[in-house]
């Protein structure tokens, strides 16, 4: 396939969306630099260079009539996990790479993919089974594990609010962590059966960044090493931030009732 | 025995919640959640025979990123799908929530005991998951 110089542009920042979209839905490096690399291939490019890190991305493709394009694109959001999308862009790469389709055509499906959102309720029912399903697997009773069910809700509800803020991720999880503390340790001293133990551990399983922390050491040993410690600096500092809401929480309320 | 099988139903279920919080398609989610439940119970059956809490998790770990990669094979998906969702049951929640409380409680020997426990089973699935990707970057040719 040849492509206009214009069209040529077009494609760099078609790929850069790409990219940016699948760093989002948490995809390892690795994957990102690959398949910018084997899409700009498929579109004719003789060489292709990609760069990515958790916060830019920059690609340079070089054609056989004309200069090198590079462009680069700033990530600003790169610790989601959406598995729905990412599969849904591996399939996209996958037949592209095969078959080409024109530049429009193509930022036409990426956008349909960036759109087609998981719906909040497999959201809330996924927070629900984990936090339930972990607090009784430590060894709760049922009753634990209802109620760590139902402070997942809660969690669900913060995170989406606080979605809408200025707030950080290390913010966000000292802010949800110290209210999911605070109001677990208020209920088990009503209701005395209840172990608080057991709620707050299914619920940190909810919290806790194993995804970003299996992922940065992923990164790692694809030798994508700047990445890999950025996240996994970051994700450490996050779980620090989770430790201090919880710690605080239980200080006040063993201190205060 | 009956401690067993509600560990084994409940990672069950703690994975499948796991593969839908990060909007796995349907079709994958049993495959992910049994890839979970199978990890736990091979850590469970290793740590019977061999009382070796890194052990137990690494062979757990191991297994869980070659059924990953195994699926991601079969499935024509990528194996990150069932990398997160086979690793969850052996995820340290339990050791770092006691750890904190040792803390809060002035219990610094038992704190650091269970911050120890935490450290060593992160390690254990890190060197599960680089000992399996090391295997397959070795089967793969250089492109």
């Amino acid at each position: 396939m040849t492509l206009t110089k214009e069209k040529q542009t077009e494609l760099a920042e078609c790929l850069l969306d790409m990219g940016a979209l699948l760093l989002d839905c948490g995809a390892e490096i690795s994957r990102v630099e690959e398949t910018l690399m084997r899409m700009g291939r498929a579109y004719g490019a003789r060489h292709v260079d990609a760069f990515a890190i958790t916060s830019i991305i920059t690609l340079t493709m070089e054609f056989d009539d004309e200069d090198a394009i590079t462009e680069t694109r700033r990530i600003y959001s790169s610790a989601g996990t959406d598995f729905y999308r990412l599969e849904k862009l591996n399939d996209l790469s996958r037949s592209c790479c095969a078959a080409p389709i024109p530049v429009a055509e193509l930022r036409a499906k990426l956008e349909h993919v960036a759109e087609g959102k998981k719906p909040e309720s497999v959201i809330l029912w996924g927070s629900i089974l984990a936090a339930g399903g972990f607090a009784v697997f430590f060894g709760g009773t049922i009753w634990d594990g209802l109620t760590a069910a139902a402070f997942a809700l809660l969690i669900c509800f913060l995170q989406k609010q606080l979605g809408h803020t200025q707030i950080s991720t290390t913010g966000s999880n000292l802010f949800i962590s110290f209210l999911s503390g605070l109001g677990v340790g208020l209920l088990c001293r009503l209701v005395p059966m209840l172990h608080m133990d057991m709620i707050l551990i299914g619920d940190i399983m909810l919290l806790i960044p194993g995804i970003a922390m299996t992922n940065s050491i992923r990164n790692m040993l694809g030798g994508n090493t700047i990445s890999g410690a950025v996240r996994l600096l970051e994700s450490l500092i996050w779980a620090a931030a989770l430790a201090g809401g919880f710690m605080t929480a239980m200080l006040i309320v063993e201190l205060t009732i | 025995m009956k401690q067993i099988l509600i560990q084994l139903v409940t990672a069950f279920i703690g994975s499948l919640g796991f593969g839908l919080l990060f909007g796995l398609r349907t079709k994958h989610l049993f495959w992910a959640a049994l890839g979970g439940m199978i990890a736990w119970g091979i850590y469970l059956g290793v740590y019977a025979l061999v009382p070796e809490l890194f052990l137990a998790n690494l062979c757990a770990s191991v297994f869980a990123v070659t059924y990953a990669e195994l699926m991601a094979h079969l499935r024509k998906c990528p194996a990150t799908l069932f990398v997160v969702t086979g690793v969850v049951p052996m995820v340290p929640g339990g050791s770092l929530y006691r750890a904190m409380d040792c803390a809060v409680n002035g219990d610094l020997a038992r704190a650091g005991d269970y911050g120890h426990k935490t450290l060593v089973v992160a390690l254990a699935i890190a060197a599960g998951i680089s000992f399996v990707t090391v295997c397959r970057e070795l089967h793969t040719p250089k492109t």
